[in-house]
């Protein structure tokens, strides 16, 4: 009863835009003083305290400055340029190019807000020019952009594993494979929509010109190799894979291409710290209220709830995927998995749901909440870019959503797809 | 200059001073460690520094975003409201979140006291009223940065733009 009376309270508090992570602090001093007085307040500032001291989350500022140090130097116009080379004589060449940038951006950058800003300010009005509609350019730019958080490394990932304690690694292996055949998905329905409205060729397909292109993007393309690869090869931790990440990226911003504005790349990482505090503020009163769910024994009992409902785990599944999907078109994703995911995984583990298999579920179900408005933050951004109206993008966006939906419910019902590399490089 | 916006101004340009070193740090301690750990010499400090570094990003960085009215929340709400219920909608949030920062300041506070002569664990002499004194300073700066932005987005409601983009030109054209 309490619990209805605390949530109706959250929901009034964000009908008045309080900032969802405070509104969940003044539910907490509410839940603290009814259940156990005043004299336990003091907690209140403990558990915020030490809500935000929580290391593997380390890897979020570490990562959005890694992306904010590519964009500050040529790294995404090498990329673009050698995407070019290689299919720009297909049809529809630049929205294809959309999807394949983002794949490799993806393997650098774990946010797909930074992905749609970095790779849409430059291919959005590149396609705007080429005759492409802006509702287009706006939606292929906006969809490709899930990508970054799906193929590793990925932030909704890292702030679910730690969440859930499921291991950062496994769930980084999980997404490869649905990533990478996502993105050719993508790139598939881009072809498909520029056969049919007659969307130009860009350029002659040469030989010479690919290689001049590989070697002028070489470096960037060495990047993914650094960071993965100390991250998979067991040299470090996702999180400290952030810092090589971030080191990566300067040394060849700075002393390989030469082009990294000072300027731009401290606005950025201020920018960075600033994203990273507001998930973090979330983290840490989220905690408070974790507290005092815990306590009351919530999750078990939504679980138990549930259970006696179904507990066949693919209803239980389909259930969580229509939840999470109405919880993304209100909710940004950090803010739902943080809210959500510690209340639902004893529900998942007891239907037997592997939580780093249910880790990337949810991660490709906040990707479409962030394609989905009103609350859309990835779209917002190419909306923005592209100076559309967000309906009309979204018009057009649906067709790439359904290649997304798709996904998912593969992923959800052939865990196997996803799963394969985890079981064969650590169980 | 008005007294508001040039303290406002004043408290952007500590916080991004401050959020900047921050960063730096973070990232210079975590690739120490792996440097060092792969000669066999990781600091036994690291993994607690950096987390507690990461908090102080947190609060400064909470404060920050307080300033540029960027915290997750939704706005769509106030601007479908009939403008005299916007108002009161605003106030009343304001209020809230402001009483909210001060009893965690107030809070913050007693702990410090209780805290008297702790350190860290892996540096001892490093006093736990240093670390935790983030609580009440962050709580302080962003009912700072609440209020020295309030006037701008009172404006933005009231002209029902809140959340939007380039909402300050548009408030100007639906104020003109």
């Amino acid at each position: 009863m309490i619990i209805l009376l605390l949530l109706a309270i959250l929901i009034v508090l964000t009908a008045i835009n309080v900032p969802i992570a405070v509104g969940l602090g003044i539910v907490a001093v509410g839940a603290i003083l009814v259940t156990q007085g005043a004299q336990m307040l003091p907690n209140l500032a403990l558990v915020m305290y030490e809500g935000a001291t929580n290391f593997p989350l380390l890897a979020i500022p570490l990562f959005i400055f890694a992306g904010a140090i590519m964009n500050a130097s040529s790294i995404s116009r090498r990329l673009i340029a050698l995407c070019l080379a290689a299919v720009g004589f297909i049809r529809g060449a630049l929205a294809i190019v959309t999807v394949g940038v983002n794949m490799f951006y993806a393997e650098i950058s774990g946010s797909a807000v930074a992905d749609v800003a970095a790779t849409g300010s430059i291919l959005i009005p590149a396609m705007k020019k080429r005759g492409y509609p802006k509702a287009f350019a706006a939606a292929v730019c906006s969809s490709a952009a899930t990508l970054a958080i799906i193929i590793p490394p990925s932030i909704p990932m890292i702030i679910y594993g730690a969440m859930a304690n499921a291991s950062i690694v496994q769930l980084f292996v999980a997404g490869i494979v649905p990533g990478v055949a996502g993105g050719f998905a993508l790139m598939a329905m881009a072809y498909w929509l520029a056969r049919r409205n007659g969307w130009p060729v860009e350029e002659f397909f040469s030989w010479q010109k690919l290689g001049r292109a590989f070697l002028d993007a070489f470096w960037a393309l060495f990047l993914p190799l650094i960071i993965l690869g100390s991250i998979f090869g067991g040299f470090v931790t996702a999180t400290e894979g952030a810092g090589v990440a971030v080191v990566a990226a300067f040394l060849i911003g700075a002393f390989v291409y030469r082009d990294i504005q000072w300027r731009e790349l401290a606005k950025a990482a201020i920018e960075g710290a600033s994203h990273t505090a507001v998930v973090m503020l979330l983290v840490a009163s989220s905690a408070l209220v974790g507290v005092y769910l815990t306590e009351q024994k919530v999750p078990q009992q939504m679980a138990e709830g549930i259970l006696s409902l179904t507990s066949n785990k693919y209803l239980v599944l389909a259930i969580l995927n229509v939840f999470f999907l109405l919880l993304g078109l209100f909710l940004h994703s950090a803010a739902a998995i943080i809210l959500v995911v510690p209340v639902v995984m004893p529900l998942v583990t007891a239907v037997g749901i592997d939580p780093v298999h249910f880790g990337l579920i949810v991660t490709i179900n906040l990707g479409i909440g962030q394609q989905t408005p009103p609350v859309a933050s990835v779209l917002m951004v190419a909306c923005s870019i592209a100076k559309a109206n967000v309906w009309e993008v979204t018009k057009v966006n649906l067709k790439f959503i359904y290649v997304l939906l798709a996904v998912l419910l593969i992923v959800t019902y052939v865990p196997e797809i996803p799963m394969s590399l985890v079981h064969f490089f650590y169980r | 200059m008005t007294v508001l916006t040039a303290g406002r101004k004043a408290l952007d340009r500590l916080l991004q001073l401050i959020l900047l070193a921050l960063m730096l740090a973070i990232t210079l301690i975590v690739v120490y460690s792996v440097i060092m750990r792969t000669s066999g010499n990781a600091p036994s400090w690291y993994d607690e520094i950096a987390a507690i570094i990461l908090c102080w990003v947190t609060y400064f960085g909470a404060a920050y975003a307080a300033l540029k009215r960027g915290h997750i929340g939704f706005e769509g709400l106030i601007n479908v409201m009939p403008p005299p219920l916007r108002i009161a909608a605003v106030f009343l949030g304001e209020i809230l979140v402001i009483a909210f920062f001060v009893l965690l300041g107030w809070m913050g506070m007693r702990v410090l006291r209780v805290l008297e002569g702790d350190g860290l664990v892996s540096l001892p002499w490093v006093p736990l009223q240093l670390t935790h004194s983030i609580i009440p300073v962050g709580a302080t700066l962003f009912i700072l940065a609440q209020l020295l932005s309030l006037p701008e987005y009172l404006a933005q409601a009231r002209a029902g733009v809140l959340g939007k983009k380039d909402a300050g030109e548009e408030t100007k054209e639906k104020l003109e």
